[in-house]
């Protein structure tokens, strides 16, 4: 199987500023990749450089198997695109701004312009001008014009920006479906850490241009950090039965006892039983996964503690 | 040139739904006017004493009230306003790709970016052209309306063909300020791009070297000094065409190799 995506050792330094530094990534045919980093981190410049819209400063970069730059425009065919927030001409109809694009992709017929309206709701606005959009009707125009040619590769940057919750979840569950029914391979760059965990079958996280980690979905979850919550009437004396008890524990702003030993989260029992002997029964136990942010954050070293990786 | 034809539909289509050629046919049309009114003040010489400075102004540039002098004057000032005009034609169909952030739509495409610049170049260069046959059109009309002696034989020729070289000279000498448009994402800098080259034209046609600088060449062929049309040489068009080939030319590297990181 053709690697959709093969990147291997890419830099690219502006001047003194580095912007991408070492990275080296694959993404396998019909799989969902997020690149996932902070503003900043390299993930557009990524983007572009996997376009041919950058040169590299060095290492390389393939796209379906080709090495870019490449002389051969026809491998633009199967590409579609959105690089950051997308643009249109504002003097032009949703209709024209996505015609001008299908022109300009000889072979695409011209039904496949209605048919992607269709696909991404935009019928109701199809002949209203671009400039009067709203910004998440801009963004379903950007993705209409990515995925006008049906392409088997699909390099999208950021593609919920700007969408209501509904649309949100309409664009998710579009990208799982042009992956799951039609084989489409997606490469998207996001800084919504929940949306990516629903979409990605893997995500690589992108910190001041380097790749830090690369995991899957299922990796991720692991790697989560789980926690024992504990609230009880009196929380200060629950707290100190807890460390009597040989636990560590600390005690939050808002009365929360918080464990973090594997002890406790495996034996949420053991906890509540002690507490009960004690005197002071627990009024809430709850094991619970770190949020996807403070993973990132701890990651990416932003926690306060330094990178994990 | 895999692809041209869409690509220029695209262009087409863009300067259509835009109010440009508008904008820029009731600037150009300042020309003719401004042509009329100086026939006006010719034919009436009270009147051209009542306006005094305008007056002698109109006996420098234009000397009779008749169909030669103002078919003159069309074409000189389509020499040195057209320039102005071709140039902002120019700086709005390349720069506004950078300006409105779609250049970034264009550049990984089936389409070669080479067949996109080249598009770009033809509808300038056809947009330029018509404005200019407007502009005769219009000159035409009002020519009739001053009241110009009817024209001997002979004129009507030499004059058009007078106004469509000058025009042609002019309008290749606008494909650098593509390279501008493009180099500098916007219309600021092939706008400041233009008007220096119109002060530098200025003092080194003053200076008296006109001839081989290329942009004082169309206001030269179209008379501007007097009868110094005949006296340029070979090497002057060789310039002209030397200097529209490299603005092409440059555009098209520029956009085939340089890094597109906006």
């Amino acid at each position: 199987m053709v690697t959709a995506i093969e990147t291997d050792k890419l830099i690219k330094r502006y001047g003194p500023v580095t912007a991408v530094d070492g990275l080296t990534l694959r993404v396998d045919q019909g799989e969902i990749y997020a690149f996932l980093g902070l503003n900043g981190a390299g993930k557009t410049t990524t983007i572009r450089m996997l376009l041919g819209m950058v040169k590299p400063t060095a290492g390389q970069v393939r796209v379906l198997g080709a090495s870019l730059p490449t002389g051969d425009r026809q491998l633009w065919n199967a590409v579609g695109y959105l690089v950051e927030t997308p643009h249109a001409y504002p003097e032009l109809t949703v209709r024209e701004n996505l015609e001008v694009m299908r022109r300009l992709r000889p072979g695409v017929e011209p039904a496949a312009v209605s048919r992607v309206i269709d696909r991404l709701g935009l019928a109701a606005y199809a002949d209203r001008r671009t400039g009067t959009l709203s910004l998440g009707n801009q963004q379903r125009l950007g993705l209409a014009k990515a995925l006008l040619h049906t392409p088997p590769l699909l390099i999208l940057d950021e593609p919920a920006n700007g969408l209501d919750p509904a649309g949100i979840v309409e664009i998710r569950h579009l990208l799982l479906d042009l992956a799951r029914q039609e084989g489409v391979t997606v490469f998207m760059s996001s800084h919504i850490l929940g949306e990516v965990a629903r979409l990605a079958d893997r995500i690589g996280i992108i910190h001041q241009g380097q790749l830090l980690q690369e995991l899957d979905v299922a990796e991720l979850e692991r790697n989560r950090r789980r926690r024992l919550i504990v609230r009880a009437h009196d929380g200060r004396a629950a707290l100190a039965v807890l460390l009597n008890a040989g636990f560590a524990a600390s005690l939050t702003a808002d009365g929360a006892i918080i464990l973090t030993d594997s002890a406790a989260i495996e034996r949420p029992d053991e906890v509540a039983t002690q507490l009960v002997l004690a005197g002071h029964p627990p009024t809430r136990l709850a094991v619970e996964q770190e949020d996807l942010e403070p993973y990132f954050l701890r990651l990416v070293g932003l926690d306060g503690a330094g990178p994990d990786a | 040139m895999h692809n041209l034809t869409p690509a220029i539909w695209v262009e087409l289509l863009k300067v259509r739904r835009s109010r440009m050629p508008l904008y820029t046919l009731l600037g150009f049309a300042l020309a003719p006017l401004a042509g009329g009114f100086f026939m006006i003040v010719l034919k009436d010489p009270e009147l051209a004493r009542r306006v005094g400075i305008i007056s002698a102004k109109a006996q420098i540039v234009a000397g009779a009230a008749d169909w030669p002098t103002y078919l003159g004057f069309l074409a000189q000032a389509t020499a040195v306003g057209g320039f102005i005009l071709f140039s902002l034609i120019v700086s709005w169909v390349f720069g506004r790709e950078f300006a409105d952030y779609t250049v970034k739509d264009l550049l990984a495409l089936p389409t070669p970016r080479s067949s996109l610049v080249l598009a770009k170049f033809i509808v300038v260069a056809v947009w330029s052209a018509v404005l200019t046959a407007m502009i005769f059109v219009i000159g035409v009309g009002v020519g009739q309306v001053v009241g110009l002696p009817p024209a001997p034989a002979g004129v009507w020729g030499p004059g058009t063909v007078v106004l469509a070289i000058t025009a042609g000279l002019t309008i290749a000498l606008v494909t650098p300020v593509a390279f501008f448009a493009s180099a500098g994402r916007g219309y600021l800098p092939p706008m400041g791009a233009a008007i220096l080259v119109v002060v530098l034209t200025q003092i080194i046609a003053a200076a008296g070297w006109g001839d081989y600088f290329p942009w004082s060449i169309p206001a030269l062929y179209a008379g501007i000094g007097g009868v110094q049309s005949l006296t340029l040489s070979p090497i002057s068009y060789a310039l002209v065409g030397a200097t529209g080939l490299v603005g092409v030319i440059a555009t098209l590297v520029w956009w085939e190799l340089a890094d597109q990181p906006r």
